[in-house]
């Protein structure tokens, strides 16, 4: 059953996935052997697009699908131990209001096993401070798609050492405007402007690859 | 009255670009010239004065310019994608046209959900911003394919508008009667404007409007982008029934623009870049094939601006008569385009803003001398950047160094 739910979710079967991700789920140890297929098959699906077989709509359905079939997974795993590599505060940094890069980027981390606090969009400096002191997460990611967005980047990297944080955590870029210049222009310590890429560099950052 | 020096600017001006169309070696590269946000910094005014005042838009333009003239002008006051709002008006081909962008002052009359305006929603230094949303569930698709005008109006249109919510109402009455008002002001505003320009020797006449791939009609207005991605898995049929009726009220409303005097229509692409090439072809690009060739037959060319990566569609442009019409590019390198395109379509764009923003003025040179080395040979390109909006804190020297490059490499 694992072989066909890993098939059917790298095949974008959606009706079959569900369908068989709800019959495992109820059976012995279902619930864990459907989070580590589930986890599989994104990153798989990851493969593919890097390799270019496959598109944004195919990052989107699976990262549809994943949700979907943890909907009624996770419920299930209370008491299980799952293993956590660590915990990043994801956003969108102010002025800019694109999630769908985000989104894609957040599912594929969480089904790596990163544990990803998502403070949305248009997410003002100060609130990225606030997240790192609640949270302490090991990672912050920013997420930028206009030019507009790289200053409010840099300006939010600034607030985050005025408030003597820098230096606890480190931080990877996303998003369309993303490059190794923009980097180094603002003062983070990775970039990625594909989802794949970026949960591979986030897994070295959290010193897991 | 335009002086005869300005009329034969203007005229030169226009034959650059048509030539580079008709995929011809001009005797300078087209340029289509830089602008955006940095066009009102330049002018020491806020976003704000720019997208709410005229005389001062109008000024700054003028500024800009004198300092950076290109091969096209910035200017006006501009708006946001208002599409749903002209197919719901789409049957009154004297107003459809008006409602497509809303500008500031449109919007503090009609209070569009999508809309964020410096000094209003925005501080006065942010430029405007279109925020989408998801305005339409998947069951009703049916009314949308039964009917794409009347379900824009009985359904969108309340949905998007905050002042049309109750259609019917003294309050949805009184919105229309002032939008009237302002669309009235307006128009003597641009003519002004247009006057101006023509005294800086750019073409009158013979401008663009709007078209729009049908699927992204519905991305953009209707379900949300990534709804309607994974509504092309869901509910493949609908979808692509739902673009065909699409087609047919957009073919009419870029007609609309036809009428008023443009020749050319602008598509920006958006759903381009998420769709594999199967999917692309078998939902995106049938209808958009079909309107472009529509238009084509009613004597209009099209230019695509092909936004994010374009590379894996570009041989869907060798489908087109050689000619056709214009493929800009944001992401997808135009040396690449030009591989596959040279000789049948002419390119536009090169210039990644993002080398403005943080390179110096000798990299920038060297950028630009590159550029048109390797894209100027054998014709048929126009040189712009790959997205429109310079940010306000662009160093000047940069721009400068752009326009200085494209001075001493462009010449044929
Ligand atoms: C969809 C879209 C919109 C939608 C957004 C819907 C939504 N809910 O997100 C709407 C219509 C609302 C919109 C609005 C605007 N948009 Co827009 N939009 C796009 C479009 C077409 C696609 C963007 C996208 O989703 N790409 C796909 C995603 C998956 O890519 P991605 O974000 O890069 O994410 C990938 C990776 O980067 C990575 N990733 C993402 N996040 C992260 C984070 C981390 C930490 C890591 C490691 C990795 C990672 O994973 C993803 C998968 O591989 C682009 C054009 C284009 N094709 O790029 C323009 C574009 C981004 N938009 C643009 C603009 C200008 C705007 C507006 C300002 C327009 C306006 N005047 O109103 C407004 C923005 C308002 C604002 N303040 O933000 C410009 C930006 C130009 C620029 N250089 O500044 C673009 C490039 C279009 C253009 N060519 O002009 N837009």
């Amino acid at each position: 059953m694992r072989e066909q739910l890993l098939k059917s979710f790298v095949d974008m079967d959606e009706q079959e996935a569900v369908k068989i991700a709800r019959e495992l789920v109820e059976t012995d140890g279902g619930a864990v052997a459907v989070l580590d297929t589930c986890k599989e098959a994104m990153e798989e699906v990851g493969r593919l697009f890097e390799a270019g077989e496959y598109f944004l709509s195919e990052l989107i359905a699976a990262g549809d699908m994943f949700n979907q079939i943890m909907e009624f997974t996770l419920p299930k795993l209370q008491g299980e131990e799952v293993a956590s590599l660590g915990t990043m505060v994801l956003g969108t940094v102010q002025g800019d209001v694109h999630n769908i890069g985000k989104d894609i980027f957040k599912v594929m981390a969480e089904a790596s096993g990163i544990n990803v606090i998502d403070i949305g969009i248009d997410v003002p400096h100060e609130k990225f401070v606030e997240a790192i002191k609640e949270h302490k997460p090991e990672l912050v990611g920013m997420c930028c798609l206009i030019t507009l967005g790289v200053d409010s980047m840099k300006r939010t990297i600034e607030v985050i050492k005025e408030a003597g944080l820098r230096d606890d955590i480190k931080i990877i870029i996303g998003g369309g405007r993303v490059s190794q210049a923009v980097m180094e222009h603002v003062g983070a310590d990775a970039w990625a402007d594909d989802a794949a890429r970026g949960v591979r560099l986030s897994k070295e950052l959290l010193g897991k690859e | 009255m335009v002086s005869p020096e300005m009329q034969k600017l203007a005229q030169e001006r226009a034959a650059r670009m048509q030539a580079a169309i008709e995929l011809k070696e001009p005797d300078r590269v087209p340029f289509t010239g830089l602008g955006g946000d940095i066009v009102a910094a330049y002018a020491g005014i806020t976003a704000y004065e720019f997208e709410f005042d005229f005389e001062k838009n109008r000024q700054a333009a003028i500024k800009w310019l004198k300092d950076f003239p290109a091969d096209s002008p910035v200017g006006g006051i501009g708006g946001l994608d208002n599409l749903a709002m002209s197919v719901a008006f789409v049957d009154f081909p004297d107003l459809a046209n008006q409602f497509f962008m809303v500008n500031g002052p449109m919007n503090d009359v009609l209070n569009m959900k999508f809309a964020r305006f410096p000094g209003r929603q925005l501080d006065e230094y942010s430029s405007r911003q279109f925020i989408g949303g998801k305005n339409m569930e998947p069951e009703e698709y049916d009314e949308l394919i039964a009917d794409p005008v009347k379900f824009s109006y009985e359904k969108i249109l309340p949905r998007i508008a905050g002042n049309l919510a109750d259609l019917g109402s003294p309050t949805s009455l009184a919105t229309m009667a002032r939008l009237g008002m302002v669309k009235a002001q307006q128009a003597a505003e641009m003519r002004k404007t247009g006057a101006a320009l023509a005294e800086l020797g750019y073409p009158t006449g013979g401008g663009s409007t709007f078209a729009f791939a049908p699927l992204d009609y519905i991305g953009d207005h209707l379900r949300d982008l990534p709804n309607l991605v994974l509504d092309i898995r869901r509910y493949p049929d609908k979808v692509k029934a739902a673009a065909e009726a699409i087609l047919e009220v957009l073919v009419k409303w870029t007609l609309q623009g036809k009428a008023a005097g443009a020749v050319q229509a602008g598509f920006p692409l958006h759903l381009n870049e998420y769709l594999s090439p199967k999917l692309y072809r078998e939902f995106y690009w049938p209808t958009l094939k079909e309107y472009i060739l529509r238009l084509r037959e009613e004597g209009m060319r099209s230019r695509l601006f092909c936004e994010g990566w374009h590379d894996a569609h570009l041989d869907t442009f060798l489908e087109l008569p050689a000619g056709w019409g214009i493929a800009a590019f944001e992401k997808t390198d135009v040396r690449k385009a030009k591989k596959v395109l040279a000789g049948h379509t002419c390119i536009s764009g090169g210039i990644d803003v993002g080398v403005v923003i943080s390179g110096t003025p000798a990299e920038i040179d060297e950028y630009i001398k590159r550029l048109l080395g390797d894209m100027m040979p054998g014709g048929g390109f126009i040189l712009g950047p790959n997205v429109g909006n310079l940010p306000r804190n662009t160093p000047i020297e940069n721009v400068a160094a752009v326009y200085e490059a494209v001075e001493k490499y462009g010449k044929y």
